[in-house]
């Protein structure tokens, strides 16, 4: 089984000391456990498929079922019995693994991107709840940023942090890249224009100038250094602060992204597990995935790291370690609005380069930088007609 | 007669010895040449030949290919992105290989005077090249780093700007910095390669020219640079081929970003190939990088060469 090295090292930890230990005790069979840097799962799992050698088992996320699809086996039979055996699967699991109606892999658990501020600097400036709608955050940011708090949002080539509170910005405006049927291009529109122009002024009245090179450890180290009273990011910037300050982890609290006219959303960070084609004996590791996902097991590795990884399934949704720390409740409640970036048009190989090209990313980023909208959704469309190749 | 021949025949070849044919000269010299030929074959030259056959193709990641011709370079051309990669690679190439050639002179010019403590500078000198890449760029993402930089600190303490500038989230500054930091980087290979050169001159020349009336001016025009030309050209070469097809200080310190202003051929060839699983096109655009490089370096072979007079 190939992971990639875990932000909670007790969560590696369990599954090397605890779960290999106690499936081989009960079957004999030695389940090693590699982990591999942050950042640098795609490529193993690139030069797995490609060259047939390698683990078995894979952790896998993002679209990389659909990627990576011939080469990972059919585990539609297993997930079934799984969601049947723990309260059935919430949506957005099939959104991340299921192509041409099979699971390729086993959905574990959510990373999900929620908005993480400081009660303390808010409530100094008069809210004591997070703001229900983006106008509201944007009245409520300018407001800090004149106390000296300003926010700051990753406007730049990151993983994960710039895609999980863009995306969903577009979204609640209504606007989207492609439609559903994967092909009609829809970027030029009155939706996200006005999405665009939201997001100027949010940066312009509220953030720091740096977030335009942000990657994803930037807004974690300007949160943690005060130098920022608001961002969005996954449970890291809560957990890092209890464990190395304290005093602060009790001002910060975590909340749902805000509002738009057309709603609420959030990203999708899946975390999954996915059996290779090349593995020798795919019963074994069916078995093995089936073992692993029943509550005495997957149960108990969740609950070491804490909610960081929201279950994809609903036996889990009041599960004692939501009454742990009640803060990340919000992140349980974001996955019915949770979407792969590219949302509605199905994962596709367009749709990976458009991610891969930070086409939405760099439409709000350049905008922030001073291009107009028009020019900025033009940029976007021209990109998109190409990728999309249409002429 | 036959049978009286033979022996005499015998006496005049001597035993085969594989000591003495392997010290033939022919022998010798291939034999020391095979192992880096085979070495670049299987490690040079077929990934570089497999990865035209790849750019030729349309090659998801994990599924077979489909002959495509061109395609992919036409795709690339069309690419704004592209078009922007094409542009920041040669700024980012021009500009840093300039400022280590005059930087890495300078330093080298230097080091070749007598001074105390001298072997130690020269050792030193060596630390940026020998850290590697990605941890000396660490460093450099907390020195750029607008909360946490020493020199926006400075900045901001001496009262020239507050706040301090955002050295990696302005599209320009972004570029300035990489160039700064791949300066730095660079400067030791250069100035330590130039001054191998300078050691190798013959101090008579300096000599006679001092006595011909020479200004020191005229001493590194006419005496050091042109004996120093060769070295320049081959440290500038391997500069130019280094620098153009960067990748571990550009995608540790911005991925190409804010909004692709840095981004260059290695990090956009890596993005669309490892990111968007299209090695098709990950390969034409790492590919493209080989016409301009070759023609530079060409070029620079063609001003570089030795007069003849």
């Amino acid at each position: 089984m190939m992971h990639e090295s875990s932000f909670v090292p007790p969560y590696d930890a369990f599954f090397k000391n605890k779960l290999a230990a106690a499936y081989e005790k009960a079957t004999g069979i030695k389940i090693n456990y590699d982990v591999v840097s942050v950042g640098s799962l795609q490529t193993r799992v690139t030069t797995a498929a490609e060259n047939g050698t390698g683990p078995d088992m894979t952790h896998i996320g993002f679209n990389w079922a659909f990627l990576f699809d011939e080469k990972f086996v059919d585990v539609s039979d297993i997930a079934g019995e799984i969601g049947k055996e723990s309260g059935g699967w919430y949506d957005s699991a099939a959104e991340a693994v299921v192509v041409n109606g099979k699971w390729k892999a086993i959905p574990f658990g959510n990373i999900g991107q929620l908005m993480n501020w400081r009660t303390d600097w808010f409530k100094q400036a008069g809210y004591d709840k997070f703001p229900d709608t983006w106008d509201e955050l944007l009245e409520a940011g300018i407001k800090l940023k004149k106390a000296g708090h300003p926010f700051g949002f990753e406007l730049g080539h990151g993983f994960g942090d710039n895609h999980g509170w863009l995306y969903p910005l577009l979204w609640s405006y209504g606007a989207r890249e492609v439609e559903a049927d994967g092909k009609t291009i829809v970027i030029d529109s009155d939706e996200t224009a006005r999405a665009i122009d939201y997001c100027r002024r949010l940066y312009k009245e509220t953030m720091v100038e740096d977030c335009l090179g942000w990657t994803d450890v930037n807004n974690n180290k300007a949160f943690l250094s005060e130098q920022i009273s608001c961002t969005n990011n996954a449970e890291s910037i809560l957990w890092s602060a209890k464990k190395d300050f304290p005093d602060m982890a009790k001002v910060i609290d975590q909340s749902e992204n805000p509002k738009g006219p057309k709603g609420r959303f959030h990203m999708l960070n899946p975390l999954c597990h996915a059996i290779f084609t090349h593995t020798q004996d795919q019963k074994a590791a069916k078995d093995f995935l089936r073992w692993l996902m029943k509550p005495e097991q997957a149960g108990a590795w969740y609950d070491v790291a804490v909610t960081y990884y929201q279950p994809f399934l609903h036996a889990y949704d009041d599960a004692p370690m939501w009454k742990v720390e009640p803060r990340n409740l919000p992140y349980r409640d974001a996955l019915k609005t949770s979407h792969l970036p590219g949302w509605p048009a199905p994962l596709s190989r367009a749709q990976s380069e458009t991610i891969a090209k930070f086409v939405v990313i760099d439409m709000f980023a350049k905008a922030c930088a001073g291009k107009s909208t028009k020019e900025v959704i033009a940029d976007a469309k021209g990109q998109l007609k190409q990728i999309y190749r249409q002429a | 007669m036959t049978a009286a021949a033979a022996p005499a025949l015998e006496r005049r070849r001597p035993a085969f010895s594989l000591g003495r044919w392997l010290e033939r000269e022919g022998v010798f010299s291939w034999l020391m040449v095979a192992p880096p030929v085979a070495f670049l074959v299987a490690l040079v030259g077929y990934p570089f030949f497999y990865g035209i056959w790849i750019s030729l193709q349309n090659r998801p990641v994990a599924q077979a290919g489909e002959f495509i011709g061109l395609d992919n370079f036409i795709h690339a051309w069309h690419d704004p992105i592209f078009r922007q990669v094409v542009l920041n690679t040669f700024v980012y190439t021009i500009a840093a290989t300039l400022l280590k050639m005059v930087g890495g002179l300078g330093l080298a010019l230097v080091m070749n005077q007598e001074f105390r403590f001298r072997n130690l500078t020269r050792a030193l000198l060596l630390l940026p090249f020998i850290v590697p890449t990605v941890l000396s760029t660490i460093a450099w993402q907390w020195i750029l780093d607008p909360a946490f930089s020493v020199i926006n600190w400075l900045l901001v303490f001496t009262g020239i700007a507050n706040p301090g500038p955002s050295w990696l989230g302005n599209p320009h500054l972004a570029m300035l910095s990489l160039i700064v930091v791949n300066t730095w980087r660079g400067l030791p290979f250069y100035a330590i390669t130039l001054l191998a050169g300078l050691q190798t001159i013959p101090p008579e020349l300096y000599e006679a020219a001092t006595i011909d009336g020479a200004s020191g001016w005229q001493r590194f025009r006419y005496v050091t640079l042109p004996l120093l030309k060769p070295v320049i050209f081959i440290v500038t070469m391997f500069s130019v081929i280094f620098t153009f097809a960067d990748f571990q200080l550009i995608y540790v310190l911005t991925r190409g970003g804010p909004a692709n202003a840095t981004h260059v051929f290695a990090t956009y060839a890596f993005d669309v190939a490892m990111g968007a699983g299209q090695f098709g096109q990950g390969a034409a655009i790492a590919l493209s990088m080989v016409p301009p490089l070759a023609l530079i370096i060409l070029a620079m072979a063609i001003y570089m060469r030795p007069s003849k007079s």
